[in-house]
Protein backbone atom coordinates (compact mmCIF):
# COMPACT_ATOMS: atom_id res chain seq x y z
CA UNK A 1 0.00 0.00 0.00
CA UNK A 2 0.92 3.71 -0.69
CA UNK A 3 2.37 5.15 2.50
CA UNK A 4 1.24 8.67 0.43
CA UNK A 5 -1.50 8.42 -2.64
CA UNK A 6 -3.59 11.87 -4.12
CA UNK A 7 -6.52 10.93 -6.21
CA UNK A 8 -7.89 13.40 -8.64
CA UNK A 9 -6.77 15.75 -5.60
CA UNK A 10 -7.45 19.73 -5.97
CA UNK A 11 -7.14 22.75 -4.39
CA UNK A 12 -8.70 25.91 -5.14
CA UNK A 13 -8.10 29.19 -3.02
CA UNK A 14 -10.96 31.43 -4.26
CA UNK A 15 -10.80 31.75 -7.76
CA UNK A 16 -7.17 30.17 -7.69
CA UNK A 17 -6.68 26.92 -8.88
CA UNK A 18 -3.07 25.71 -6.55
CA UNK A 19 -3.61 21.78 -7.40
CA UNK A 20 -5.45 20.36 -9.98
CA UNK A 21 -6.45 16.19 -10.58
CA UNK A 22 -3.37 15.61 -8.91
CA UNK A 23 -3.13 11.97 -8.47
CA UNK A 24 0.35 10.22 -7.60
CA UNK A 25 1.28 7.14 -5.04
CA UNK A 26 4.47 7.34 -3.37
CA UNK A 27 6.17 3.78 -1.79
CA UNK A 28 7.70 3.22 1.62
CA UNK A 29 11.19 2.94 1.60
CA UNK A 30 11.49 5.82 -1.37
CA UNK A 31 13.53 8.59 -1.34
CA UNK A 32 11.37 11.12 -3.57
CA UNK A 33 11.95 14.59 -4.75
CA UNK A 34 8.81 16.62 -5.14
CA UNK A 35 10.09 18.91 -8.17
CA UNK A 36 9.04 22.08 -9.54
CA UNK A 37 9.36 26.06 -9.89
CA UNK A 38 8.28 28.42 -6.84
CA UNK A 39 4.23 28.59 -7.26
CA UNK A 40 3.94 25.15 -9.00
CA UNK A 41 1.97 23.65 -6.36
CA UNK A 42 4.26 21.62 -3.91
CA UNK A 43 4.05 23.39 -0.37
CA UNK A 44 0.11 23.21 -1.39
CA UNK A 45 0.27 19.48 -1.71
CA UNK A 46 2.90 18.79 1.69
CA UNK A 47 0.23 21.34 3.69
CA UNK A 48 -2.35 19.36 2.24
CA UNK A 49 -0.56 15.73 3.06
CA UNK A 50 -0.37 17.21 7.23
CA UNK A 51 -4.26 18.70 7.39
CA UNK A 52 -3.15 21.89 7.07
CA UNK A 53 -5.44 22.89 4.34
CA UNK A 54 -8.66 20.82 2.69
CA UNK A 55 -8.94 19.52 -0.39
CA UNK A 56 -11.71 21.48 -2.25
CA UNK A 57 -11.83 17.71 -4.60
CA UNK A 58 -10.44 14.35 -4.61
CA UNK A 59 -8.89 13.30 -1.79
CA UNK A 60 -5.24 12.79 -0.13
CA UNK A 61 -4.37 9.00 1.31
CA UNK A 62 -1.22 8.92 4.09
CA UNK A 63 -1.23 5.31 4.84
CA UNK A 64 -4.93 4.61 3.23
CA UNK A 65 -5.91 7.51 6.10
CA UNK A 66 -7.22 10.74 5.23
CA UNK A 67 -5.03 13.55 7.13
CA UNK A 68 -5.95 13.47 10.72
CA UNK A 69 -5.37 12.98 14.37
CA UNK A 70 -3.84 9.13 13.24
CA UNK A 71 -1.71 10.48 10.23
CA UNK A 72 0.07 13.11 11.89
CA UNK A 73 1.04 10.61 14.34
CA UNK A 74 2.96 8.67 11.62
CA UNK A 75 4.09 11.82 9.41
CA UNK A 76 7.25 14.25 10.12
CA UNK A 77 6.81 17.69 8.67
CA UNK A 78 9.64 20.09 7.98
CA UNK A 79 7.80 23.39 6.75
CA UNK A 80 9.11 25.92 4.35
CA UNK A 81 9.81 28.47 7.57
CA UNK A 82 10.89 28.88 11.15
CA UNK A 83 7.82 27.44 13.33
CA UNK A 84 9.02 26.44 16.78
CA UNK A 85 8.81 29.21 19.70
CA UNK A 86 12.19 31.05 19.94
CA UNK A 87 11.25 31.05 24.02
CA UNK A 88 11.74 27.75 24.54
CA UNK A 89 15.05 26.01 25.26
CA UNK A 90 16.36 22.73 23.25
CA UNK A 91 15.04 20.76 26.57
CA UNK A 92 12.11 22.41 26.46
CA UNK A 93 11.58 21.49 22.55
CA UNK A 94 12.72 17.56 23.40
CA UNK A 95 10.12 17.52 26.15
CA UNK A 96 7.52 18.67 23.46
CA UNK A 97 8.20 16.52 20.91
CA UNK A 98 8.12 13.22 23.57
CA UNK A 99 4.96 14.39 24.89
CA UNK A 100 3.03 14.21 21.63
CA UNK A 101 5.49 11.90 19.16
CA UNK A 102 5.50 8.37 20.53
CA UNK A 103 8.33 7.83 17.75
CA UNK A 104 10.52 10.94 19.11
CA UNK A 105 13.65 9.53 19.50
CA UNK A 106 14.89 11.19 22.45
CA UNK A 107 18.50 10.15 22.51
CA UNK A 108 19.19 10.56 18.90
CA UNK A 109 18.37 14.24 19.25
CA UNK A 110 20.86 14.87 21.77
CA UNK A 111 23.55 13.62 20.23
CA UNK A 112 22.85 15.67 17.07
CA UNK A 113 22.17 18.47 19.52
CA UNK A 114 25.47 18.25 21.10
CA UNK A 115 27.19 17.28 17.66
CA UNK A 116 26.18 21.21 17.08
CA UNK A 117 27.65 22.09 20.65
CA UNK A 118 23.99 23.20 21.55
CA UNK A 119 23.33 22.76 25.18
CA UNK A 120 19.90 21.83 26.82
CA UNK A 121 19.41 24.95 28.01
CA UNK A 122 20.19 27.13 24.98
CA UNK A 123 17.57 29.20 23.83
CA UNK A 124 16.48 29.13 20.08
CA UNK A 125 16.27 32.61 19.95
CA UNK A 126 19.64 32.64 21.55
CA UNK A 127 20.61 30.49 18.70
CA UNK A 128 21.74 31.75 14.45
CA UNK A 129 19.39 31.44 11.45
CA UNK A 130 21.59 28.67 9.83
CA UNK A 131 20.98 26.64 13.36
CA UNK A 132 17.72 27.34 13.93
CA UNK A 133 16.71 25.95 10.99
CA UNK A 134 19.38 22.84 11.67
CA UNK A 135 17.55 22.36 15.04
CA UNK A 136 14.11 22.20 12.85
CA UNK A 137 15.67 19.39 10.80
CA UNK A 138 17.07 17.34 13.78
CA UNK A 139 13.63 17.44 15.58
CA UNK A 140 11.91 16.15 12.20
CA UNK A 141 14.63 13.63 11.61
CA UNK A 142 14.50 12.12 15.18
CA UNK A 143 11.13 10.83 14.47
CA UNK A 144 10.84 7.22 13.71
CA UNK A 145 8.12 8.31 11.15
CA UNK A 146 7.10 6.48 8.33
CA UNK A 147 6.25 9.78 6.34
CA UNK A 148 8.58 12.24 6.26
CA UNK A 149 7.32 15.64 4.17
CA UNK A 150 10.13 18.28 4.03
CA UNK A 151 9.55 21.17 2.13
CA UNK A 152 12.79 23.27 0.68
CA UNK A 153 15.15 21.60 3.72
CA UNK A 154 17.57 23.16 1.87
CA UNK A 155 16.37 26.38 0.55
CA UNK A 156 18.37 29.68 1.26
CA UNK A 157 21.04 27.80 3.36
CA UNK A 158 25.08 27.98 2.43
CA UNK A 159 26.18 25.26 0.51
CA UNK A 160 28.03 23.67 3.96
CA UNK A 161 24.95 23.91 5.82
CA UNK A 162 23.20 22.23 2.69
CA UNK A 163 25.50 19.09 3.15
CA UNK A 164 24.99 18.93 6.66
CA UNK A 165 21.27 18.98 5.85
CA UNK A 166 21.67 16.26 3.14
CA UNK A 167 23.56 13.70 5.42
CA UNK A 168 20.89 14.20 8.13
CA UNK A 169 18.34 13.17 6.14
CA UNK A 170 20.18 10.18 4.49
CA UNK A 171 21.70 9.30 7.80
CA UNK A 172 18.56 9.56 10.37
CA UNK A 173 15.36 8.61 8.20
CA UNK A 174 13.51 5.32 8.84
CA UNK A 175 14.57 2.96 5.96
CA UNK A 176 10.95 1.60 5.99
CA UNK A 177 9.46 5.31 5.78
CA UNK A 178 9.42 7.44 2.54
CA UNK A 179 10.37 10.81 2.48
CA UNK A 180 9.54 13.70 0.11
CA UNK A 181 11.99 16.13 -0.23
CA UNK A 182 10.17 19.45 -1.98
CA UNK A 183 12.81 21.68 -3.92
CA UNK A 184 13.33 23.53 -7.09
CA UNK A 185 17.61 22.85 -6.11
CA UNK A 186 17.84 19.47 -8.01
CA UNK A 187 21.07 19.32 -8.42
CA UNK A 188 21.98 19.45 -5.00
CA UNK A 189 19.36 16.65 -3.73
CA UNK A 190 19.68 14.89 -7.11
CA UNK A 191 22.26 12.49 -5.84
CA UNK A 192 19.72 11.33 -2.63
CA UNK A 193 16.86 10.79 -4.83
CA UNK A 194 15.45 7.34 -5.64
CA UNK A 195 12.06 8.89 -7.70
CA UNK A 196 11.12 12.32 -8.92
CA UNK A 197 7.99 14.04 -8.92
CA UNK A 198 7.84 16.98 -11.36
CA UNK A 199 5.34 19.20 -10.41
CA UNK A 200 3.83 22.80 -12.53
CA UNK A 201 1.06 25.13 -12.58
CA UNK A 202 -0.51 22.51 -9.63
CA UNK A 203 -0.27 19.66 -12.40
CA UNK A 204 1.86 16.44 -12.08
CA UNK A 205 3.80 16.22 -15.33
CA UNK A 206 6.12 13.48 -14.82
CA UNK A 207 6.88 10.69 -11.95
CA UNK A 208 9.54 8.50 -12.78
CA UNK A 209 12.75 6.90 -10.94
CA UNK A 210 15.46 8.68 -11.43
CA UNK A 211 17.41 5.42 -13.00
CA UNK A 212 14.78 5.69 -15.73
CA UNK A 213 15.25 9.38 -16.29
CA UNK A 214 19.44 8.45 -16.53
CA UNK A 215 18.80 5.60 -18.89
CA UNK A 216 16.08 6.71 -21.19
CA UNK A 217 16.63 10.40 -21.21
CA UNK A 218 20.25 9.87 -21.04
CA UNK A 219 21.13 13.04 -18.88
CA UNK A 220 20.97 14.03 -15.27
CA UNK A 221 17.62 14.92 -13.66
CA UNK A 222 18.63 18.14 -13.12
CA UNK A 223 19.33 18.24 -17.01
CA UNK A 224 16.32 16.48 -17.93
CA UNK A 225 14.08 19.28 -15.51
CA UNK A 226 15.55 22.01 -17.08
CA UNK A 227 14.35 20.62 -20.61
CA UNK A 228 10.73 20.26 -19.32
CA UNK A 229 10.44 23.39 -17.29
CA UNK A 230 11.85 25.60 -20.02
CA UNK A 231 10.84 29.07 -20.25
CA UNK B 1 -3.33 14.45 25.08
CA UNK B 2 -5.72 17.19 26.85
CA UNK B 3 -3.31 17.20 29.96
CA UNK B 4 -0.13 17.33 27.81
CA UNK B 5 -1.50 20.48 25.59
CA UNK B 6 -2.45 21.96 29.03
CA UNK B 7 0.76 21.30 30.20
CA UNK B 8 2.52 23.19 27.79
CA UNK B 9 -0.05 25.96 27.51
CA UNK B 10 0.42 26.76 31.00
CA UNK B 11 4.83 26.41 30.62
CA UNK B 12 4.03 29.33 27.66
CA UNK B 13 1.86 31.65 29.33
CA UNK B 14 3.27 31.45 32.95
CA UNK B 15 6.25 33.05 31.48
CA UNK B 16 4.31 36.16 30.39
CA UNK B 17 1.48 36.20 33.52
CA UNK B 18 3.92 35.17 36.52
CA UNK B 19 6.32 38.68 35.61
CA UNK B 20 3.00 40.78 35.24
CA UNK B 21 2.20 39.47 38.35
CA UNK B 22 5.77 40.21 40.01
CA UNK B 23 5.54 43.85 38.63
CA UNK B 24 1.93 44.66 40.28
CA UNK B 25 3.43 42.80 43.35
CA UNK B 26 6.38 45.22 43.15
CA UNK B 27 3.90 48.33 42.54
CA UNK B 28 1.66 47.36 45.48
CA UNK B 29 4.89 47.30 47.82
CA UNK B 30 5.77 51.12 46.50
CA UNK B 31 2.49 52.22 46.90
CA UNK B 32 2.25 51.12 50.22
CA UNK B 33 5.37 52.72 50.75
CA UNK B 34 3.76 55.87 49.73
CA UNK B 35 0.68 55.26 51.46
CA UNK B 36 2.56 55.18 54.88
CA UNK B 37 4.99 57.99 54.43
CA UNK B 38 2.92 60.52 52.30
CA UNK B 39 1.94 62.47 55.40
CA UNK B 40 5.35 62.00 57.40
CA UNK B 41 6.91 64.20 54.21
CA UNK B 42 6.46 68.48 53.71
CA UNK B 43 8.67 67.72 50.50
CA UNK B 44 6.30 68.56 47.41
CA UNK B 45 8.56 66.28 45.02
CA UNK B 46 8.31 63.76 47.47
CA UNK B 47 4.64 64.19 47.18
CA UNK B 48 4.34 64.20 43.93
CA UNK B 49 6.19 61.04 43.66
CA UNK B 50 4.26 59.14 46.32
CA UNK B 51 1.37 59.90 44.22
CA UNK B 52 2.97 58.72 41.07
CA UNK B 53 3.42 55.26 42.65
CA UNK B 54 0.01 55.12 43.70
CA UNK B 55 -1.32 55.98 40.52
CA UNK B 56 0.80 53.88 38.46
CA UNK B 57 -0.23 50.48 40.76
CA UNK B 58 -3.90 51.32 40.50
CA UNK B 59 -2.61 51.58 36.30
CA UNK B 60 -1.10 48.75 36.85
CA UNK B 61 -4.19 46.60 38.56
CA UNK B 62 -6.11 47.88 35.67
CA UNK B 63 -3.54 47.06 33.49
CA UNK B 64 -2.81 43.52 34.83
CA UNK B 65 -6.24 42.33 33.55
CA UNK B 66 -6.09 43.77 30.78
CA UNK B 67 -2.96 41.84 29.80
CA UNK B 68 -4.57 39.10 30.97
CA UNK B 69 -6.95 39.46 27.79
CA UNK B 70 -3.72 40.34 25.42
CA UNK B 71 -2.05 37.36 26.48
CA UNK B 72 -5.07 35.09 26.13
CA UNK B 73 -5.49 36.33 22.14
CA UNK B 74 -2.01 36.69 21.14
CA UNK B 75 -1.32 33.41 22.12
CA UNK B 76 -4.40 31.77 20.30
CA UNK B 77 -2.86 33.94 17.52
CA UNK B 78 0.83 33.08 17.85
CA UNK B 79 0.28 29.76 18.38
CA UNK B 80 -2.43 28.55 16.37
CA UNK B 81 -2.76 31.14 13.14
CA UNK B 82 0.88 32.47 12.91
CA UNK B 83 4.19 30.10 12.07
CA UNK B 84 3.91 28.02 15.24
CA UNK B 85 0.44 26.52 13.92
CA UNK B 86 2.23 24.65 11.84
CA UNK B 87 4.04 22.95 14.75
CA UNK B 88 0.45 22.67 16.56
CA UNK B 89 -1.91 21.62 13.70
CA UNK B 90 0.85 19.50 12.93
CA UNK B 91 0.75 17.44 16.70
CA UNK B 92 -1.28 14.51 17.12
CA UNK B 93 -4.15 16.40 18.38
CA UNK B 94 -7.91 16.97 17.74
CA UNK B 95 -9.17 20.63 17.02
CA UNK B 96 -11.20 20.04 20.18
CA UNK B 97 -8.17 19.45 21.98
CA UNK B 98 -6.60 22.70 21.08
CA UNK B 99 -9.91 24.87 21.87
CA UNK B 100 -10.02 23.21 25.43
CA UNK B 101 -6.55 23.76 26.31
CA UNK B 102 -6.84 27.41 25.22
CA UNK B 103 -9.96 27.85 26.87
CA UNK B 104 -9.11 26.34 30.02
CA UNK B 105 -5.47 27.92 30.58
CA UNK B 106 -7.47 31.21 29.49
CA UNK B 107 -10.25 30.49 32.08
CA UNK B 108 -7.76 29.67 34.80
CA UNK B 109 -5.70 33.03 34.75
CA UNK B 110 -8.72 34.80 34.39
CA UNK B 111 -9.57 33.77 38.02
CA UNK B 112 -5.95 33.54 39.34
CA UNK B 113 -5.45 37.50 38.03
CA UNK B 114 -8.62 38.13 40.03
CA UNK B 115 -7.64 36.52 42.96
CA UNK B 116 -4.43 37.69 42.68
CA UNK B 117 -5.38 41.37 42.44
CA UNK B 118 -8.40 40.77 45.35
CA UNK B 119 -5.50 39.42 47.84
CA UNK B 120 -3.08 42.35 47.12
CA UNK B 121 -5.83 44.81 48.09
CA UNK B 122 -6.40 43.00 50.91
CA UNK B 123 -2.83 43.09 52.00
CA UNK B 124 -2.68 46.63 51.02
CA UNK B 125 -5.88 47.09 53.56
CA UNK B 126 -4.37 45.35 56.12
CA UNK B 127 -0.80 47.59 56.16
CA UNK B 128 -2.63 50.76 55.69
CA UNK B 129 -5.47 49.61 58.58
CA UNK B 130 -2.76 48.34 61.03
CA UNK B 131 -4.96 45.08 60.61
CA UNK B 132 -3.49 41.96 61.79
CA UNK B 133 -5.02 38.57 59.53
CA UNK B 134 -5.34 37.55 63.66
CA UNK B 135 -8.10 40.27 64.10
CA UNK B 136 -9.79 39.40 61.12
CA UNK B 137 -10.14 35.63 62.19
CA UNK B 138 -10.93 36.13 65.68
CA UNK B 139 -13.85 38.89 64.12
CA UNK B 140 -14.94 35.94 61.76
CA UNK B 141 -18.34 34.91 62.19
CA UNK B 142 -18.72 30.94 62.80
CA UNK B 143 -20.52 28.62 60.73
CA UNK B 144 -23.85 28.56 62.66
CA UNK B 145 -24.10 32.31 62.81
CA UNK B 146 -23.42 32.41 58.89
CA UNK B 147 -26.50 30.00 58.59
CA UNK B 148 -28.76 31.60 61.24
CA UNK B 149 -28.25 34.82 58.94
CA UNK B 150 -28.72 33.34 55.81
CA UNK B 151 -32.23 31.70 57.21
CA UNK B 152 -33.28 34.48 58.73
CA UNK B 153 -32.75 36.88 55.76
CA UNK B 154 -34.65 34.31 53.62
CA UNK B 155 -31.46 33.87 51.22
CA UNK B 156 -31.71 30.53 51.47
CA UNK B 157 -33.23 28.75 48.92
CA UNK B 158 -34.12 31.35 46.23
CA UNK B 159 -31.00 33.19 47.31
CA UNK B 160 -28.20 30.39 47.12
CA UNK B 161 -29.87 29.20 43.30
CA UNK B 162 -29.60 32.71 41.84
CA UNK B 163 -25.80 32.85 43.89
CA UNK B 164 -24.99 29.63 42.12
CA UNK B 165 -26.78 30.82 39.10
CA UNK B 166 -24.48 34.18 39.06
CA UNK B 167 -21.14 32.13 39.75
CA UNK B 168 -21.74 29.99 36.34
CA UNK B 169 -22.67 33.11 34.52
CA UNK B 170 -19.53 34.60 35.25
CA UNK B 171 -17.81 31.12 34.32
CA UNK B 172 -19.59 30.96 31.36
CA UNK B 173 -19.35 34.84 30.25
CA UNK B 174 -15.46 34.37 30.54
CA UNK B 175 -15.40 31.27 28.48
CA UNK B 176 -17.91 33.41 26.15
CA UNK B 177 -15.34 36.36 26.16
CA UNK B 178 -12.59 33.89 24.99
CA UNK B 179 -14.51 32.41 22.55
CA UNK B 180 -15.79 35.71 20.95
CA UNK B 181 -12.26 36.46 19.81
CA UNK B 182 -11.40 32.85 19.00
CA UNK B 183 -14.16 32.27 16.24
CA UNK B 184 -13.01 36.29 14.91
CA UNK B 185 -9.80 35.21 14.62
CA UNK B 186 -10.24 31.51 13.48
CA UNK B 187 -13.04 32.98 11.08
CA UNK B 188 -10.81 35.80 9.72
CA UNK B 189 -7.93 33.70 8.84
CA UNK B 190 -9.98 31.05 6.99
CA UNK B 191 -10.37 34.17 4.53
CA UNK B 192 -8.02 34.23 1.94
CA UNK B 193 -6.58 37.88 1.98
CA UNK B 194 -6.57 41.03 5.32
CA UNK B 195 -6.45 38.12 7.66
CA UNK B 196 -6.36 40.79 10.91
CA UNK B 197 -8.56 42.73 9.47
CA UNK B 198 -11.30 40.01 8.53
CA UNK B 199 -11.06 39.12 12.30
CA UNK B 200 -11.64 42.76 13.18
CA UNK B 201 -14.68 42.75 10.96
CA UNK B 202 -15.74 39.64 12.15
CA UNK B 203 -15.25 40.39 15.85
CA UNK B 204 -17.46 43.57 15.43
CA UNK B 205 -20.14 40.97 13.35
CA UNK B 206 -20.54 39.14 16.16
CA UNK B 207 -21.10 41.31 18.58
CA UNK B 208 -23.59 43.45 16.45
CA UNK B 209 -25.40 40.58 16.50
CA UNK B 210 -25.55 38.52 19.88
CA UNK B 211 -25.89 42.63 21.21
CA UNK B 212 -29.56 42.75 19.44
CA UNK B 213 -30.42 39.43 20.79
CA UNK B 214 -29.80 40.00 24.33
CA UNK B 215 -31.71 43.56 24.12
CA UNK B 216 -34.14 41.45 22.63
CA UNK B 217 -34.02 38.96 25.55
CA UNK B 218 -33.95 41.97 28.10
CA UNK B 219 -36.81 43.65 26.67
CA UNK B 220 -38.63 40.12 26.92
CA UNK B 221 -37.73 39.58 30.42
CA UNK B 222 -38.97 43.38 31.43
CA UNK B 223 -42.49 42.84 29.16
CA UNK B 224 -42.85 39.61 31.42
CA UNK B 225 -42.11 41.47 34.66
CA UNK B 226 -39.09 39.18 35.30
CA UNK B 227 -37.81 41.47 37.70
CA UNK B 228 -40.59 42.06 40.20
CA UNK B 229 -40.25 39.28 42.65
CA UNK B 230 -37.20 37.06 44.09
CA UNK B 231 -38.41 34.09 41.81
CA UNK B 232 -38.54 35.72 38.81
CA UNK B 233 -35.06 37.22 39.32
CA UNK B 234 -33.70 33.45 39.54
CA UNK B 235 -35.69 32.58 36.57
CA UNK B 236 -34.44 35.70 34.31
CA UNK B 237 -30.76 34.67 35.22
CA UNK B 238 -31.48 31.08 34.18
CA UNK B 239 -33.03 32.45 30.98
CA UNK B 240 -29.85 34.23 30.49
CA UNK B 241 -27.46 31.43 31.43
CA UNK B 242 -29.43 29.39 29.00
CA UNK B 243 -28.76 32.60 26.16
CA UNK B 244 -25.31 32.55 27.21
CA UNK B 245 -24.68 29.18 26.57
CA UNK B 246 -26.43 28.98 22.75
CA UNK B 247 -23.91 32.22 22.05
CA UNK B 248 -20.75 30.51 23.27
CA UNK B 249 -21.71 27.06 22.10
CA UNK B 250 -22.54 29.29 18.62
CA UNK B 251 -18.83 30.84 18.95
CA UNK B 252 -17.25 27.49 19.63
CA UNK B 253 -18.79 25.70 16.65
CA UNK B 254 -17.71 28.66 14.47
CA UNK B 255 -14.14 28.40 16.04
CA UNK B 256 -13.43 24.49 15.73
CA UNK B 257 -14.71 24.94 11.82
CA UNK B 258 -12.53 28.00 10.96
CA UNK B 259 -9.83 25.57 12.51
CA UNK B 260 -10.46 22.42 10.82
CA UNK B 261 -11.93 23.48 7.64
CA UNK B 262 -11.05 26.85 6.72
CA UNK B 263 -7.50 26.69 8.27
CA UNK B 264 -5.10 28.64 5.84
CA UNK B 265 -2.16 29.38 7.27
CA UNK B 266 0.53 31.96 5.11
Amino acid sequence: MPILECKELGKRFGGVSALDGVTLAVEPGRVVGLLGPNGSGKTTLLKLANGLLTPTAGEILINGERPGVGTKAVVSYLPDREYLPDWMTAKQLMDLFCDFYADFDRERAREMLARLGIADTMHIKQMSKGTREKVQLIMVMSRRALLYLLDEPIGGVDPATRDYILETIIRNYNPEAAVVISTHLIADVEQVLDEVIFIRDGRIMLQSSVDAIREEKGMSVDQYFREVFKC
Amino acid sequence: MLGRLLKHEFRATARVMLPIYGAVLILAVLANFSFSLIDATDSLFLHILFIFFIVVFFIGVVGSFVLTVVVMVSRFYRNLLKNQGYLMHTLPVTVHGHLWSKLIVSLVWFFATAVFILIVFLLTGLIQTNTGIGDILSNFPSWAEVKEFLAESGFLGQGVLMTAELAVIVLVEALVTCLHFYAAMSLGHACAKSKVLMSIVFFVAISVVFSILENVCVIGFIAADAFDSIEHLSAGLGAALGIQIIEGAALYIASYLGLKKGLNLE
